[in-house]
């Protein structure tokens, strides 16, 4: 494009001016843009879709402390205790116990309050159901899921229904693989209405059960299979914009309590959390820029600025803190390249292993887990990332999330754990830093 | 697919490598090497699955060199172009430039006829209107319903609708479809100008609002319309090129003047905008006090305008408008909405291709939000989705209206004319006659 054009289409350059920027719109950022909220602090958010939209829903805080622990975490404070010993670099270690049930607390009833009801954090992790029919300890699940876990609990009489041309989800396999311990569970597959052909996604029968005459349709046909179920699981297909009431709504149709089970990504609970955020967070008038990674960030003596575009144009914002919520690689915050792995955005070090060899270990499915996947930057315990010589790099400037070294969420089954509880701490500390 | 195809035409379409254009094309780490086949773009795009095509496919199938395939499937013209995919998409990765390209190498002869007759249509003409309208007959148009207003409305007798007057800060182009068949549809907007004394002017060139060369693919031909339709404006030395209450019309032109380089003048602004700002600032007195039995509302976002151009602050104006029509409590918001609003499918000349059931199809989706709103009324600042929201309506047995923001803006001032109430329902159509 030539000067010319850009003179004389005026494109208005748009410049906001805030207090709080947060990079990034993974758990870790919605997380940190929502304390950032309650606290008051004018904040900023910018950054594609993260991991969120591919989550099961469940709020995972702790799962196993040990890569090699055999039997999962059932008490997940106790099991921080233990973390706080063996691991104390773990992001999670640098959080008392009451910040992160704090964290946990808010940030389950704020997004309740936004129209996704969860439990909020108890004592023990609830066994939820996965999608395929395997269990795993969480410590929050939306109240569209709790059925599944109390009758899971209760091994309660239960058909698991699904649909014809829905990949990634199958009642005849969470059946098969928990048959010997649930005796009453059995499964059934129906059509599901005006969708009887080729392939469906949840996100699509989600969006159609909002819709009164498609939940009478299905209701209808899942009664025909309901047999003398006490409880009836389903995908996760409860609608996107209201799950509670398309949950209530069913249940009244059916006669009996109706939960969901994840589906695989694209699924829906995730697709739920990052709409709601996206709508929510600007009416409670926070500057939302939607689908857009920031370019480059600069630091000044008292302030910061982060340039970006959207598809109108060039767009900057200046701020007096930032939090860097980009994520691994999956969601670019971390790039692995020949001679390492990089944080591309501020060039921050990173922690990793001395050659490329010591990534993985031989088998994947090694019980040690591998160390790549503890991979990330180094934090202090106000979570400012820490420079070669391990001081921090600027005041200004905080992490949080899953880009942080010392933690392999995936085995830890700790992703929201360590998301939510970085994101209090690093707002916590930009609060300090404002006041 | 393409009813008016030439049986005899022996034309094939020649095959594009995608894999190498692509790399052209999408900006830095956005190119679909970086697909992660998550599906979230198919999930979420409501061509997925006609004729067989989604858009993670089309990027599986352009990563393995499935060229033939994809430079001969019909489905490059059942995609809108809406980029939903793009906005949800954790790569950023713009499937509608794909399909753009695709459009663009399928030969004139083998697209389909009303795309293409639309985009002729527009280059016949100085107009450069797509239904072939000449600047003389627009003229006439618009002076002979004018004549008929300042004589039979008292209240505006002294309304202006000016044409070719130089120096008027707003340049306002109009769609053909309304001097073309429902004239009296203009009229809304010329007495909302007339009452905040907007400074305006139509042109007897370039005129037109609508530009399917876009969707036909056909870069020189988009070129072609936006250049005239640019010229236009810098010959009348207009501040401002307003435009009307349509998506792509924006979206070719503030598209096309970059994409082309083209040496323009002025700003372009968007009439929601303007409303916004007029009832802001007082000018347009709108409330709600006609709504007294509370008929809920709810928009349609146009992708064109909201998601591919503005993003979401011109979303938030047109709440600001609708609100201040209908009343805080009978708005209904469109789940999801703003950037991340779903295509109502006619977009991309879908309406003109003449794939019919491809497009109601498509429109299920959109069919299902409204219902789900329970709203019965969709208001939209754009035409494509008007008639298209309209279709849909009517096929799967829908109870909603579908209207223009000017209908409601005179209706709520107690100025809207007899003839101008042909998208009102039964309940409002003789509401403050
Ligand atoms: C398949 C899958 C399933 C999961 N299931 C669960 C589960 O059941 N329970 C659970 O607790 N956790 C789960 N997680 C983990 C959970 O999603 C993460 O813990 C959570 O998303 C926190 O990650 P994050 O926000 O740090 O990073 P991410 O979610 O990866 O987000 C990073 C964000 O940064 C953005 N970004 C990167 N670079 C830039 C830039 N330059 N500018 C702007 N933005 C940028 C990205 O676009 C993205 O929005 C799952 C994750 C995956 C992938
Ligand atoms: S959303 Fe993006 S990354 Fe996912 S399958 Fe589609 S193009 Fe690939
Ligand atoms: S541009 Fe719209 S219609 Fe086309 S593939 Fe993407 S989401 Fe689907
Ligand atoms: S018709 Fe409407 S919804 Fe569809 S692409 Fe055009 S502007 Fe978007």
């Amino acid at each position: 494009m030539n000067d010319r054009v850009e003179n004389t289409m005026i494109q208005e350059a748009r410049h906001f001016e805030t207090d709080l920027a947060v990079i990034g719109s993974g758990l870790a950022g919605f997380a940190a843009s929502t304390f950032a909220l309650n606290r008051g602090i004018r904040t900023a958010q910018a950054g594609n879709t993260g991991a969120v939209a591919y989550t099961t829903g469940y709020l995972d805080l702790l799962g196993r402390v040990h890569n090699e622990d055999v039997c999962p975490v059932t008490d997940p404070w106790q099991g921080l205790r233990q973390l706080r010993q063996s691991q104390p670099l773990h992001p999670m270690a640098r959080v008392s116990e009451d910040d992160l049930r704090a964290a946990f607390r808010e940030f389950t009833s704020f997004i309740s309050d936004c129209g996704i009801i969860y439990n909020a954090p108890g004592q023990f992790n609830a066994t939820a159901l996965t999608p395929a029919g395997t269990l795993k300890p969480t410590l929050c699940v939306p109240a569209t899921m709790q059925a599944g876990v109390d009758a899971l609990a209760r091994k309660a009489r239960c058909v698991i229904v699904d649909f014809k041309g829905l990949r990634g989800f199958s009642a005849r396999q969470v059946v098969a693989n928990l048959k010997d311990t649930w005796p009453e569970l059995r499964a059934e597959r129906v059509l599901f209405p005006e969708m009887e052909t080729g392939e469906i996604y949840p996100e699509v029968m989600a969006r159609a059960l909002e819709v009164p005459a498609h939940r009478q349709a299905l209701a209808e046909r899942i009664r025909a299979v309901v047999g003398d179920a006490e409880v009836i699981g389903v995908p996760a297909v409860l609608g996107m914009h209201n799950p509670d009431l398309v949950m209530a709504e069913m249940m009244r149709l059916l006669g009996r309590p109706i939960f969901e089970i994840p589906t695989m990504p694209p699924s829906v609970p995730g697709i739920r959390l990052r709409e709601m955020f996206e709508q929510v967070f600007p009416q409670k008038g926070l500057v939302l820029i939607p689908q857009q990674k920031v370019d480059k960030v600069v630091f000044n003596a008292d302030d910061l600025q982060l340039s970006l575009s959207d598809n109108f144009g060039p767009i900057t914002i200046r701020a007096k803190a930032v939090i860097l919520a980009t994520g691994r690689f999956l969601s670019g915050g971390l790039t692995a390249a020949i001679d390492g792995i990089r944080e591309p955005l501020l060039g921050l070090p990173v922690t990793q292993t001395a050659s490329r060899e010591d990534w993985y270990h031989l088998q994947y499915m090694d019980k040690r887990g591998h160390e790549i996947h503890r991979t990330g930057i180094e934090v202090d315990d106000k979570f400012r990332p820490l420079g070669e010589n391990g001081q921090p790099v600027n005041d200004r400037l905080f992490a949080a999330g899953l880009i942080l070294a010392h933690q392999d969420w995936i085995r830890g089954r700790c992703g929201a754990g360590v998301a939510l509880a970085s994101a209090y701490k690093a707002v916590e500390a930009v609060q300090e830093l404002l006041r | 697919m393409n009813q008016k195809e030439n049986p005899m035409s022996e034309v094939t379409i020649p095959t594009i490598n995608f894999k190498a254009r692509a790399m052209e094309l999408l900006p830095e780490g956005a190119s679909f090497e970086a697909c992660l086949t998550c599906g979230l773009c198919s999930s979420g795009c409501p061509a997925s699955g006609l004729e067989n095509m989604d858009p993670r496919k089309f990027i599986r199938m352009a990563m393995l060199g499935m060229d033939k395939e994809l430079s001969t499937t019909p489905w490059v013209w059942l995609c809108t172009q809406c980029k939903r995919c793009q906005h949800v998409c954790p790569m950023n990765i713009d499937i509608s430039q794909l399909v753009f390209l695709a459009r663009g190498n399928w030969p004139e002869e083998k697209k389909p006829a009303g795309i293409v007759r639309s985009c002729q249509l527009a280059r016949a003409t100085d107009s450069t209107s797509a239904m072939g309208l000449p600047p003389q007959d627009f003229v006439f148009v618009v002076e002979d319903v004018l004549a008929e207003v300042q004589e039979t409305q008292p209240a505006f007798k002294d309304m202006v609708a000016p044409m070719d007057r130089a120096g008027a800060y707003f340049f306002v182009n109009q769609n053909s479809r309304e001097p073309m068949s429902e004239p009296d549809e203009m009229v809304p907007l010329w007495k909302i100008f007339h009452l905040v004394g907007a400074d305006w002017t139509y042109s007897s060139k370039g005129w037109a609002a609508e530009n399917f060369c876009m969707f036909s693919g056909d870069e020189a031909a988009w070129y072609e319309v936006v250049k005239k339709r640019v010229d236009a404006v810098n010959a009348l030395g207009c501040k401002v090129w307003l435009n009307t209450e349509c998506g792509h019309s924006y979206y070719t032109m503030w598209n096309g003047i970059q994409r082309f380089g083209l040496e323009a003048n002025f700003q372009l602004e968007n009439l929601v905008t303007c409303y916004a700002r007029w009832i802001r600032e007082g000018k347009l007195p709108v409330n709600a006090n006609w709504n007294s039995t509370g008929i809920k509302f709810t928009v349609q976002d146009p992708c064109q305008i909201i998601r591919k151009a503005y993003g979401d602050s011109l979303a938030e104006d047109m709440r600001f408008v609708v609100r201040s029509l209908v009343g805080d409590e009978n708005f209904i918001d469109m789940q999801p909405n703003r950037s991340a609003n779903y295509c109502c499918g006619g977009g991309g000349g879908f309406l003109q291709a003449g794939m019919t059931e491809h497009r109601r199809a498509y429109g299920k989706r959109k069919f299902d939000q409204i219902q789900a709103t329970g709203a019965t009324y969709v208001l939209t600042p754009c035409h494509n989705c008007h008639s298209q929201m309209e279709d849909i309506g009517h096929h799967y047995g829908g109870n909603y209206q579908v209207v223009h923001f000017w209908t409601l803006i005179c209706l709520s001032l107690g100025i809207l004319g007899e003839n101008e109430r042909t998208y009102l329902g039964p309940d409002l159509a003789s509401l403050g006659l």
